[in-house]
């Protein structure tokens, strides 16, 4: 097991432990730091040129634009922080580490004996503990957190089994995320405009 | 003579033309000619793409690809695109003139749209899975800001749920593209052809089973939120209820089945690879959850547009359970379905968004006496209402009969009975609301104002094709559902 795959997993342990906004955006950019240096890893690798392109675009749109719009609305929210978490810090703490376990499990049942196995289990569990933290979390930019590190589970598993999907196609992904996070910052500010918060427990209006 | 490739080209650069030039408009008016412009130059390059198809059956270049099922899938794109924007005039100028919007968001609002018609036309044009689902999440993305339109307090919260319901279910998608990927890697070893659809048909026999399994449930997940199937449906009605009634329209009627037509692109290739009594069981299951879950929101329901929503659940797990039945007739019936629901569901809604503006509120306890608010409205809605019941002698009718008669000859002669049951509940609901806003007092209050004369228009062409359909099917679209039926089933 590379150093790589455990700051990954303890990219994701940690997020699903903090309650600060501004903490857990620092974490999330830590997070694509390490996904494009198993980018650059993979180029490395292979020798194609196709990986480097998609670090640098990993670095501008997850590590630049993302955290940065992140980062600017957090600042607005000010004194918002996940008050009361569906899964208190220590369970959902507990729940990660089982849903790692569960990867590993998945993994060794699915495809034994598989080259990149660490790599593999790694990303499973930043997807699963992706879907832990939207599901769990009230806080809209937890939320947003959650979906993106799911987001970078899937583009890892893509870049473990098959040396990443072709380019024309990355491209697109990586263009539906950035304007994915631009919608999602816009309603969440509406939200803070509206609601006076952004804990999304509030949306409970529309029903039947 | 303009070739395929330039008229596929055509069909995308319009919306964003349209789009573009709709933003640097500063006169209400001036918004309202480009728009009409362009969506009629649109739909008639759309019609063109079909026409084509007809005569060359199957166009591949690059990451382009259309096909018959294609075909049937720009149909309704082309009408319903045509019949949203035609409304969206006279919805849209109601809504600047009661002060609801400013003029900023007029642009806005037009600019969206025609984004989110682009992206629908995306979906149907590349050959690719991989880019089909980048279309499909763009689709979520293009349509959440118009379903988050008005920036109200609901509003948000519908945009909210959707695109975080919407997201993750396509999340779920791309891993199961990725698996499936990671099988025809294992097939043909390099990375050329990449998710071609084409190509992952034709050697569809080859792949690994077990794992193609694993990634269909997973597509099948994804794409299923999308298409609201239940019980992933969570996001459609507020979604529905919430967004602008043209675009409720659209969602209902075109993007659900944008959704359909990718699943039932990726089926065809995985039932290749590991038979079709796994895929059929997985869509049959799915589709009745679906209607089943629709009934009671029928029948006890206070929102108009929640109603009409559910009604949506309703029709596409019909044509899912049609899908699941897999013979082809039951596939013609499904396909002819789409066709059908689209329009008489899109006349619906925009029906809704009259009643809605003209009564101020979208709670069917307080609408009342439309019959004597505007007679023709009135008319319209009751055939509108009647044709989605799925009535005879409406377009709906004869689609619904045909997946009926699939099933009971196919083979499953107790799900047949269980859902024409269903649907009788769902008859009752319907019409025991529709009749109670049709008639009874009028409120005091209300000064009925004319509904604008594009909107009538589209109105009147909706369900002017409702009415016709159920007498009278062009020969042309017989062959294009035929062909794409053949398609679906394989072989």
């Amino acid at each position: 097991m590379n150093l790589l795959t455990v700051l990954l997993l303890f990219t994701a342990m940690v997020l699903s432990r903090v309650s600060n906004l501004r903490t857990a955006v620092k974490i999330l950019l830590f997070q694509s730091i390490m996904v494009t240096v198993a980018c650059l890893q993979a180029g490395w690798n292979t020798g194609e040129a196709h990986m480097y392109i998609a670090a640098v675009l990993t670095v501008l749109i997850k590590a630049g634009l993302i955290p940065f719009a992140l980062f600017r609305v957090v600042k607005i929210l000010r004194r918002e922080r996940e008050a009361n978490p569906i899964l208190g810090p220590t369970n959902s703490f507990v729940a990660s580490a089982m849903l790692i376990v569960m990867a590993y499990w998945l993994i060794d049942r699915q495809l034994p004996g598989v080259l990149s196995r660490d790599a593999l289990a790694a990303s499973v569990s930043l997807v699963l503990i992706g879907l832990l933290l939207i599901m769990t979390r009230r806080q809209a930019v937890m939320q947003i957190i959650g979906l993106i590190t799911m987001e970078n589970g899937l583009y890892l598993l893509g870049l473990s089994v098959t040396m990443g999907l072709p380019l024309v196609i990355e491209l697109g992904i990586f263009l539906d995320v950035l304007v994915a996070v631009v919608v999602l910052v816009i309603l969440t500010y509406r939200l803070k405009l509206s609601f006076m918060t952004t804990d999304t427990s509030v949306l409970k209006k529309l029903k039947g | 003579m303009i070739t395929m490739r330039e008229f596929i080209i055509l069909a995308l650069f319009l919306p964003l033309l349209t789009g573009t030039v709709t933003m640097l408009a500063a006169k209400p008016q001036t918004i309202k000619v480009i728009n009409l412009t362009g969506s009629i130059f649109t739909s008639l390059t759309l019609l063109a793409i079909i026409y084509q198809i007809t005569l060359c059956k199957v166009f591949s270049a690059g990451i382009l690809y259309v096909d018959y099922l294609s075909a049937v899938l720009l149909l309704v794109v082309a009408v319903l695109s045509f019949t949203s924007v035609l409304f969206s005039t006279s919805y849209m100028e109601r809504d600047l003139k009661d002060g609801h919007i400013s003029l900023q968001m007029l642009a806005r609002y037009y600019g969206l749209l025609n984004l989110f018609i682009f992206t629908m036309i995306c979906v149907l044009v590349v050959g690719n899975l991989g880019l089909m689902w980048v279309a499909i999440e763009a689709t979520t993305l293009a349509s959440a800001l118009l379903v988050a339109f008005y920036f109200n307090r609901s509003a948000l919260e519908a945009a909210w749920k959707y695109v975080m319901v919407c997201t993750v279910g396509i999340c779920l998608a791309l891993l199961g593209t990725i698996i499936l990927y990671y099988t025809q890697l294992n097939v043909n070893g390099n990375g050329s052809e990449a998710l071609n659809w084409l190509m992952l048909r034709d050697i569809g026999f080859l792949l690994d089973p077990a794992m193609v399994k694993l990634a269909f449930v997973f597509i099948f997940i994804g794409y299923g939120t999308k298409a609201g199937l239940a019980p992933m449906h969570t996001w459609l009605p507020d979604a529905h209820s919430q967004a602008p009634s043209p675009v409720s329209g659209l969602l209902s009627g075109a993007l659900l089945s944008c959704a359909l037509y990718v699943i039932m692109r990726n089926m065809i290739v995985v039932q290749e690879a590991v038979g079709s009594e796994f895929v059929h069981n997985l869509l049959i299951v799915f589709g009745l959850a679906s209607i089943l879950i629709a009934v009671p929101f029928i029948l006890v329901q206070h929102d108009l547009k929640r109603l009409l929503a559910y009604s949506s659940v309703e029709h596409i797990g019909l044509i899912t359970f049609g899908l699941g039945i897999g013979s082809p007739l039951a596939v013609y019936g499904a396909l002819l379905h789409i066709v059908n629901h689209a329009v008489a569901k899109s006349a619906l809604f925009y029906l809704a968004g009259v009643i809605t503006q003209e009564y101020q509120t979208k709670n069917i306890v307080r609408i009342r006496g439309l019959m004597n608010v505007s007679p023709i409205l009135g008319t319209l809605f009751m055939i509108a209402v009647l044709a989605i019941t799925g009535s005879p002698p409406f377009s709906i009718f004869v689609s619904k009969f045909t997946l009926i008669w699939a099933a009971f000859v196919g083979g499953y002669p107790m799900l047949g009975g269980v859902t024409l049951l269903l649907m009788s509940g769902i008859f009752a609901g319907m019409m025991y609301y529709c009749l109670r806003m049709c008639f009874g007092p009028t409120p005091k209050k209300l000064e009925f104002q004319r509904v604008g004369a594009p909107a009538m228009a589209a109105l009147v062409l909706s369900v002017g094709i409702v009415v016709i359909g159920g007498m009278f099917l062009p020969s042309w679209l017989h062959t294009i559902l035929t062909q794409a039926a053949t398609i679906v089933v394989g072989g």
